[in-house]
């Protein structure tokens, strides 16, 4: 048996794996002692969880991965679980006779690796090495980001590089004191996509009011960066969220002028969405490279979008085939009047002046909305059914058309471009199309939004809610479905909008 | 005796064991672990489970037998026993175990009394089929024989 164990681990890793088992109860502290002995790990055990952290203490590197019973006397094993894993980053199982699920969350959420019940079998002990690969492997991915641009960095350095002639190590720990020196020849930091999400991500934890440099470093935990690359990174930041303000503002008050928008309370159920005009083809876009994203306050709306493909430029074509994501709106159906209504031209004065309700996303392709965002596809279906009823010409009537993007994340560089036509706009079109080459995700969604909501854009940006439709967006929705169907009965209870109103949804 | 006759009559005597459901398959593992390097292995665990849950039963029945029950006690008492039954194969004993725990939840002194008893029994069961079972071994192993292992075919 321990024969075929040897074989079939693929490098010699599992085996002779440093573990420290922790358990209070003798009998089964043995039975897991002898069974990890049976992978071929090397064991040590303890039935005092204080004994456990102090060997822990002593050498963290004598360990590769710690198990622990979760009941136990001394200590509670969640505690344990999250001193370990903040004290020494070692990756923790726990082990348990309790099977409800609210304990497994527990153990997931104080950051364990995995969760196994009792009573241990020995299949499961096999696979246990999977974690520590793999935090191992994240650990060095972490550092590939930062030794990136160290590597880039010391080129820069070459000098001093070249007199040393050691590893790379060594050159990023010469430039780590050259930058603690604070000298002249500070290596530059690019702030890749990754680097600058980190950056959000940490702003949005301290608030944008709280986002000092200090702070942000700590979050952002990344080595080779120091407290002036974020302060200056951070100035750039706030400088081009003014931007975005102002002209949001700029823009909120030019639409309120019109008064033909409504807001769609609904939205509430979404988290205050507040959108702000973007000017197409405006000259203050270009180089702004904020300027062009807003994004839904709601962190949580972020779930709530199928993942757009790039795919949609093909929207801007007017092809008809536009669809609503996300929340369904009104304005679809509403469409079909705005193609010979007298909100048109006043709204076509503002041309480039675009509201965009960050949840109005038009995509042609319900493909490529992600299958797990089954009640948007439900809803774009139908949507998509009232669109299809639109004459042609309506299409162009969109209100908005914005390369925006929902998702800050790194993995998500997806777009939503809007069509920006109201009737002309080619010329808007390609701007949007360029303006979503220009801008790659710049900024995470929630902390634009949030920033933009701070600064009381907001009730601005919510114009016009004179002309509420009766009960349309009475109260809060509760669910999408709600929205749909009520937008639905009203469009079948009424044909058009008599006065050509302009339903802005929000 | 024969020592292929007291090596089916240990066969037949675990195997018992299982239909009854006495023991489960995590006895097997057990068993499985025990090999030249870790001869008494079974033996050894069996032995901690025995001291182990006489000290836990013990306490349960003090506590149990208190004026005012406390619970919080009780509990985690219950709790780690039946996580030691269930690791060593003692299914009946885990099964007690977890009604035991339920009515400890609802806090019923009454049913947890009862519980005890059950959990006393099953256990006092348990302990007596494995020092017998042992014995059969040692006897074997007395006569210069191997242990069979055990396949459970159902």
């Amino acid at each position: 048996m321990t024969v075929e164990q040897g074989v079939q681990a693929v490098d010699q890793f599992p085996v002779g794996m440093r573990v420290l088992a922790v358990d209070d109860d003798q009998t089964c502290l043995l039975i897991l002692e002898t069974l990890l002995h049976r992978c071929q790990y090397h064991v040590t055990t303890t039935d005092k969880a204080q004994t456990a952290l102090e060997l822990l203490r002593e050498n963290k590197n004598k360990f590769d991965l710690v198990i622990s019973d979760v009941d136990m006397p001394d200590m509670d094993g969640f505690k344990l679980l999250e001193l370990v894993g903040l004290e020494m980053d070692l990756p923790v199982i726990m082990l348990s006779a309790h099977s409800d699920p609210k304990y497994v969350m527990k153990g997931v959420k104080h950051g364990a690796c995995d969760y196994l019940l009792k009573p241990v079998r020995i299949e499961e002990l096999k696979n246990i090495w999977q974690h520590v690969v793999r935090k191992s492997k994240l650990k060095k991915m972490k550092g590939i980001v930062t030794n990136g641009e160290s590597e880039g960095n010391s080129d820069q350095n070459g000098v001093r590089a070249n007199r040393k002639r050691k590893d790379q190590l060594e050159e990023k720990d010469e430039e780590e004191q050259e930058q603690e020196r604070g000298n002249d020849k500070k290596p530059r930091v690019i702030w890749t996509r990754e680097l600058h999400n980190k950056f959000l991500a940490a702003v949005d934890h301290v608030g944008i009011k709280n986002a000092v440099p200090k702070k942000i470093l700590d979050l952002m935990n990344v080595d080779n960066l120091t407290r002036e690359n974020v302060a200056s990174h951070l100035q750039k930041f706030r400088l081009a969220l003014k931007k975005i303000t102002n002209e949001a503002k700029q823009q909120a008050n030019m639409a309120a002028a019109n008064s033909h928008f409504m807001q769609m309370s609904s939205l509430k159920g979404f988290g205050s969405f507040h959108h702000s005009p973007i000017p197409l083809g405006s000259s203050q876009f270009h180089g702004g490279a904020a300027t062009m994203r807003h994004y839904p306050s709601n962190r949580t709306f972020a779930g709530m979008f199928p993942h757009v493909s790039s795919s949609l430029p093909r929207n801007l074509h007017n092809d008809g085939g536009h669809m609503l994501q996300g929340t369904p709106f009104p304005p679809l159906e509403n469409l079909h009047i705005n193609s010979n209504n007298k909100a048109f031209p006043s709204f076509a004065s503002q041309q480039s002046s675009l509201l965009v309700a960050p949840s109005m996303v038009l995509e042609g392709h319900q493909q490529s909305t992600s299958p797990s965002f089954s009640p948007h596809l439900e809803i774009n279906k139908r949507l998509e059914d009232w669109s299809n009823n639109i004459p042609q010409s309506n299409v162009h009537s969109e209100p908005d058309a914005l390369g925006w993007n929902m998702f800050g994340n790194s993995t998500n560089q997806t777009y939503f471009c809007r069509d920006t036509d109201f009737g002309s706009s080619s010329a808007a079109q390609a701007d949007s199309l360029q303006m979503k080459q220009q801008h790659e995700n710049i900024f995470s969604p929630m902390t634009v939004a949030q920033l933009l909501r701070s600064s009381s854009a907001n009730e601005g940006l919510f114009m016009g809610q004179q002309k509420l439709e009766n009960g349309f967006m009475a109260s809060d929705a509760g669910s999408l479905d709600d929205i749909v169907n009520s937008m639905m009965t009203q469009e079948q209870s009424q044909a058009e909008f008599s006065e050509g109103d302009w339903v802005w949804v929000a | 005796m024969e020592l292929a006759q007291m090596q089916k009559s240990l066969q037949d005597y675990t195997k018992s064991l299982f239909l009854e459901g006495v023991l489960d398959s995590q006895f097997l593992q057990l068993q499985q672990l025990q090999d030249e390097s870790n001869p008494d292995f079974v033996s050894q665990v069996v032995t901690l489970f025995f001291q182990d849950s006489d000290r836990i039963l013990n306490d349960l029945s003090l506590s149990l037998d208190q004026q005012v029950v406390d619970f919080k006690k009780v509990d985690p008492h219950v709790h780690q026993l039946k996580g030691s039954s269930s690791s060593i194969g003692a299914q009946r004993v885990k099964n007690a175990c977890v009604v035991f725990r339920s009515f400890c939840e609802q806090q019923n002194v009454e049913a947890c009394h009862r519980c005890l008893q059950q959990v006393k029994q099953e256990y006092y069961l348990v302990k007596n089929r494995l020092e017998t079972l042992f014995k059969l071994e040692q006897q074997i192993v007395a006569s210069g024989g191997m242990i069979p292992a055990m396949e459970l075919g159902f």
